[in-house]
């Protein structure tokens, strides 16, 4: 049994087997973060398949449960040694209000949760409000709103005129994306960063809370 | 509506229909069954065969279709359950459907009718630029379109903004901005002379209050014109939805039932895409009540449809429904290109070409991939409505036309990925005259001529 053999099993999807593969390497005397560093990696390969659609979204989502699966057993464990493991950051995200569609939302949540960052899914249609209140609750770095349609784009400029009527601005990273926005929107309403992907979504945003 | 006399029993099961986790529909139910019957049915992609010419292989996406959306129903979000519905219940829909409707008002009127595979008859035309523009250009932008002559009917550009203030769904904006809409169309209508012209309106609203506001046989959405239902990919609704579902059957318009089936997503490949396309269209008929089916399968990254691995669900599905039903559906192209590029005409060209001969109706061009604002404009619309009558008049095969659509995908299938954004509306079209500037219909032309020589013979 090997590490290698725990990272086939995400990368098929499997999680019930990649609980136990990861139990037994860490009775074997395995580093957790030593795998969760090698899961990264796959998670990183499959993402950059997807990318080029040479996978799905069925298996990139399967994988992301298996990989979850195995985290779930493993940050206790690092936790315990006083190891604040990989965070990269907390992120609050969600689809603005009136919007309904998800799909894109999901995708990023996945790829920012298997580069190391938190996430907190507020879901869709989503109050301006509440993603506010659901960052200060998180003690969030980042609030990422998504939205498919025209007419609820509005709600990002919202989100961002809020925290400023609030004086919070400066506390949180407000990043937007999803098909009908763009650089010229978020330059538009102040936004911190657009993201044009979810594969690119985990670079751009660590790279976002680096610079500050 | 087909299938009034069902609309409550059908309604009801939001409320009565089998409970699923809203977490659990998509990765527990709905893809493994599609797998399921990507399997049982045998349905093979071939990268070498855009256009297929396997009967067979259309009979099976059609049952394979039949299955998934008889096993997955519609899941509502608000109530968290699947609206199923039953064999009997599909036969008596499909049974149900006439094949032909006259839309649109008195001398504008047409009928519209149902296409088979490699069918003579001229696809119907629905002109839609899908994309949002400048208030200041809207009403240039429905003149343009108005004004081509295989117009059959028309879906007009989306308001962003309305009297200066940004739409905002499901608020007063949204009211107000799809008021403005109508009103545009109906007077760009009314000026270039065709009164009565089949609209399908108003994509401004999001929201069914948008669409409700604005149902008026006076001034609004006329019940000789259309609306569309949505569905939330994949095989997802709301209540929101429903409503129109309800208020248009009661209205008594032309119901169309849009769907975006995407590649790479929950449905997978291109098989996925084209057994989902036939599912869809089953769910429009028996849930939405719809006369006809707007499709517009698109690429999970790129947003277009053009590529080779959507023409092949678009082409097989459309056989298949044209095969199995009296159904009425519009291909909707997505191109990767935008406006006054030769690329897009290609695009368009070979979107337009592949649905004809399969048995679809035409809905062009949502340029640049639907993305970006001022981004089209009818002159690619019209090469692609000029290439269906063309090919559907000369009774194209689907061996020629799989042929033809190799050439034109050497033309650009490699460049999909970065594909030109083009220039925007008002800078491809005089917006006073609503009439295109001369580097833009030389371009045109150009492809035209090019595709002419290539064995498409243009009436005109």
């Amino acid at each position: 049994m090997s590490l290698k053999e725990l990272c086939q099993a995400v990368e098929s999807g499997n999680a019930s087997k990649a609980e136990a593969l990861s139990r037994k390497l860490l009775h074997e005397g395995f580093d957790p973060l030593q795998m969760i560093s090698a899961l990264t990696e796959t998670m990183n390969k499959l993402g950059e398949l997807f990318a080029r659609l040479e996978i799905f979204l069925p298996q990139l989502m399967l994988a992301g449960e298996a990989l979850t699966a195995v985290v779930d057993i493993l940050r206790p464990l690092i936790m315990e040694r006083g190891e604040k493991g990989a965070s990269k950051g907390k992120v609050v995200l969600g689809v603005v209000k009136g919007d309904l569609h998800e799909i894109g939302k999901n995708i990023v949540k996945l790829m920012l949760e298997t580069n190391g960052f938190e996430v907190k899914d507020v879901g869709y249609d989503v109050d301006s409000l509440t993603f506010i209140k659901e960052a200060e609750a998180m003690g969030a770095d980042i609030i990422g709103a998504s939205s498919l349609m025209t007419t609820t784009m509005p709600g990002q400029k919202e989100i961002i005129e809020l925290l400023k009527e609030k004086g919070m601005r400066d506390r949180y990273k407000v990043v937007i994306g999803g098909a009908p926005t763009g650089q010229e929107w978020a330059d538009l309403i102040g936004a911190d960063l657009y993201c044009e992907d979810a594969t690119s979504a985990p670079r751009l945003m660590a790279e976002l809370l680096n610079k500050h | 509506m087909s299938t009034p006399y069902r609309l409550w029993e059908i309604i009801q099961r939001s409320n009565t229909g089998p409970h699923c986790d809203e977490d659990d529909f998509l990765p527990k139910i709905f893809t493994p069954k599609l797998q399921e019957v990507i399997k049982k049915y045998d349905i093979r992609y071939d990268s070498e065969i855009p256009l297929p010419t396997d009967d067979d292989l259309a009979d099976r996406v059609w049952q394979a279709g039949w299955e998934l959306f008889r096993e997955v129903g519609l899941y509502n979000t608000d109530t968290h359950r699947m609206i199923k519905v039953s064999d009997d219940e599909i036969k008596e829909a499909l049974y149900m459907i006439k094949g032909a409707y006259w839309v649109g008002a008195g001398k504008d009127a047409v009928l519209w009718i149902h296409r088979r595979v490699e069918d003579p008859e001229p696809p119907f035309c629905i002109f839609s630029p899908d994309i949002t523009c400048d208030e200041n250009l809207h009403h240039s932008m429905c003149l343009a379109y108005l004004k081509e002559p295989l117009l059959d009917g028309f879906c007009a550009p989306i308001l962003e903004d309305t009297m200066g203030q940004k739409i905002s769904s499901g608020s007063p904006t949204e009211i107000n901005g799809c008021t403005q809409h109508i009103y545009n169309l109906r007077l760009a209508a009314k000026q270039v002379g065709r009164p009565g012209v089949f609209l399908v309106a108003v994509g401004t609203a999001e929201h069914d209050t948008g669409q409700i506001a604005v149902s008026d046989n006076e001034w609004g959405v006329r019940t000789t014109d259309s609306r569309l239902v949505g569905t939330l990919s994949e095989f997802k609704t709301a209540d929101t939805l429903l409503n129109r579902v309800v208020h248009y059957a009661q209205y008594g318009c032309y119901t169309g039932n849009l769907t975006g089936p995407i590649y790479g997503g929950w449905c997978l490949g291109s098989e996925g895409v084209a057994v989902t396309l036939v599912a869809y269209s089953l769910s429009g008929l028996c849930i939405h009540g719809a006369i006809y089916n707007q499709h517009f399968p698109f690429h999970l990254h790129w947003g277009s449809n053009t590529t080779r691995e959507l023409l092949w669900p678009i082409s097989v599905a459309g056989q298949a429904m044209a095969r199995n039903s009296k159904l009425l559906n519009t291909s909707n192209g997505f191109s990767n290109a935008g406006p006054m590029t030769e690329m897009v005409f290609y695009e368009t060209a070979c979107h337009a070409l592949v649905s004809t001969v399969c048995g679809w109706h035409l809905w062009e061009m949502a340029s640049a991939r639907n993305k970006y604002r001022n981004r089209a404009t009818p002159m690619e619309a019209r090469l692609g409505m000029e290439v269906g009558h063309a090919v559907a008049r000369q009774a194209m095969t689907r061996e020629q036309a799989n042929e033809l659509a190799l050439r034109l995908l050497s033309k650009y299938e490699d460049k999909a990925a970065d594909a030109p954004k083009g220039k925007e509306y008002q800078e491809c079209y005089d917006a006073a005259t609503a009439l295109p500037i001369p580097e833009h219909f030389d371009m045109y032309r150009r492809v035209k001529d090019e595709l002419a020589d290539m064995g498409v013979d243009f009436p005109f």
